[in-house]
């Protein structure tokens, strides 16, 4: 039903805002960013997305972070908020709470290749499950707590293993911006299906008052948003499969520059905290029918310097 | 979140205060909830970034006034003459009324939510008191107002040297004349507030918190509580801001 508005949406601006992402056809390019989108808040946003993506899940719950969790930068903001999620057992058995007629896409983060692999092999037989994103930006105990999304190697370890794991489903890797050329060659030659870049940048919120650290977490909005677009251009130069762009998006102008860079879908995080998807959404079909185009025209259709 | 651009019909600076009455047409907020507030610049510019929440301080049937400390740029812009006001629909679970006497304890700059949460008790016919602390500190205009503003309430100057939460909660004596207590004012005070209520009167806190989205989605104003016997952390802008100060883990 959801899909059949979004499908209206874009009759009703009449231009075409189809994408297809992986084989998957996506009503619209937007898809909520992990973690950026609740249950609570579904009912604000029928018709604008092309596919749904929940908060990161783990093997386990995870109580998250002690306050302070966020804090406001110039441009953006920071957050920690520590994967505070229910675990996978009972993210299953809610499953349907998030069936609103989109494709469902699930981010998982695990300690371990171990644990990353045996969520992927339990999801694999989840029907109503369309495909799977790595949330590599997290530590593995295994080797010192250095981020699955290290370096190359490290990438291709967990993708290969996951790969093996999830049958039947598309595999995105989600990458932080460092070293995010090598990583995502990594995980297109471990057989990822597509690359979701970037996730937030390390970034540190210091009380000058009190003269301690406020907040060591990660950066998003328009902050990033250069050093996002500029990930996926490059990126997207180098590896076949989709990217799926992500960072600092606020407005329907900022969904085609990802596109242009090469994006095959665009992934809204902190933008929408502040602005209405709807409206960025709306932006973005207006651009299109100036422009006389579709959506799926745009991917990597930018003049060189 | 979905904001809606509404007529100023009235902005007071009193010292550091800020009070903004605007036309509101929407659903009533209940006492305890909170908007999401910022200028149409800003959202323009995306600068502040965020909205800020604020506390409905009173509603009237026609407008609903905010009343806020001037704390960083987002409050300062609001206070601005000729800043256009966006504002949210009435957010997050409020105070639950009960049955009376019940008692009011507000603090410092803190007090915003105690005037629509006296008028709806006065309306349920629930007698209330209300007990309001002041800081030395606070800006004359503000003590000054808060004075004309809440007529019926006891009102306790604290000395900065002194524990300010003891002191009014010192004045309202004995608790078990109350069958609950409302309470809004500054973490120490809160903690005050529950230490004292534990196991004899049922007590309902206004926490504030740093919110970013405000819709449950970015699990940024946790809030630690029991649950099931366990430590978790809820979202104060979906779970609360008001929580029974029993569940709270502090």
């Amino acid at each position: 039903m959801v899909t059949r508005r979004a499908m209206s949406a874009g009759e009703e601006t009449g231009v075409d805002l189809t994408v297809e992402l992986c084989g998957i056809p996506l009503a619209t390019p937007l898809i909520p960013a992990a973690g950026t989108l609740s249950k609570e808040a579904l009912g604000e946003v029928k018709g604008v997305y092309g596919a749904m993506l929940p908060k990161t899940v783990t093997p386990r719950p995870r109580a998250g972070n002690p306050p302070p969790r966020i804090a406001e930068v110039s441009s953006g903001m920071v957050n920690s908020i520590g994967l505070q999620n229910p675990g996978l057992n009972r993210f299953l058995k809610d499953l349907d709470d998030w069936n609103v007629g989109l494709p469902l896409f699930v981010s998982v983060a695990a300690n371990t290749v171990g644990e990353f692999a045996a969520m992927c092999e339990r999801i694999a037989g989840e029907e109503r499950v369309a495909a799977v994103e790595l949330n590599l930006s997290c530590p593995n105990v295994e080797h010192g707590g250095l981020q699955f999304c290290a370096g190359p190697w490290a990438v291709r370890e967990v993708v290969a293993a996951c790969r093996g794991a999830l049958s039947g489903k598309p595999l995105f890797v989600k990458l932080t911006n460092e070293g995010v050329v090598s990583n995502a060659m990594a995980a297109e030659e471990a057989e990822a299906d597509a690359v979701t870049i970037i996730n937030t940048i390390p970034a540190l919120v210091v009380d000058p008052r009190e003269r301690k650290v406020f907040l060591r977490g990660g950066l998003s909005g328009p902050a990033i948003k250069p050093v996002a677009l500029r990930a996926v251009y490059e990126v997207s130069r180098v590896v076949e499969v989709p990217v799926i762009g992500v960072g600092g998006v606020t407005s329907g102008a900022d969904v085609v520059e990802f596109m242009l860079a090469g994006a095959a879908a665009v992934q809204v995080g902190a933008g929408s905290f502040v602005r209405e998807p709807r409206e960025m959404l709306e932006e973005f079909a207006a651009y299109l029918r100036e422009n006389g185009l579709r959506a799926r025209d745009l991917k990597g259709a930018l003049t060189e310097l | 979140m979905k904001l809606h651009a509404v007529e100023i019909l009235e902005r007071e600076r009193f010292g550091d205060h800020t009070l903004l009455r605007y036309r509101w047409t929407g659903a009533p907020p209940e006492p305890g909830q909170f908007m999401m507030v910022r200028t149409a610049d800003s959202l323009q510019a995306l600068d502040p970034f965020l909205s800020r929440p604020l506390f409905a301080h009173d509603y009237d049937d026609e407008a609903v006034s905010l009343l806020f400390e001037i704390r960083g740029r987002g409050t300062a812009l609001l206070s601005e003459e000729d800043a256009g006001l966006l504002v949210s629909e009435p957010l997050g679970h409020g105070y639950t009324l009960d049955g009376g006497p019940v008692a009011l304890v507000g603090g410092g700059v803190w007090v915003s939510p105690l005037k629509l949460l006296s008028r709806h008790l006065t309306r349920s016919g629930i007698t209330h008191d209300v007990y309001l602390e002041i800081p030395a500190t606070a800006h004359e205009a503000y003590a000054a107002w808060i004075s004309e503003n809440y007529p019926d309430a006891a009102l306790v100057r604290t000395d900065a040297a002194l524990d300010a939460p003891q002191t009014v909660l010192g004045s309202i004596g004995d608790l078990s004349r109350y069958a609950g207590l409302y309470a809004s004012g500054p973490a120490p005070m809160l903690n005050a507030v529950k230490r004292l209520s534990d196991g004899t009167v049922p007590a309902q806190l206004a926490l504030r918190e740093r919110m970013a989205c405000a819709n449950g989605s970015c699990y940024g104003c946790a809030v630690p509580l029991w649950r099931d016997g366990a430590r978790a952390y809820a979202r104060a802008c979906v779970d609360g801001p008001i929580f029974p100060a029993e569940v709270l883990a502090w």
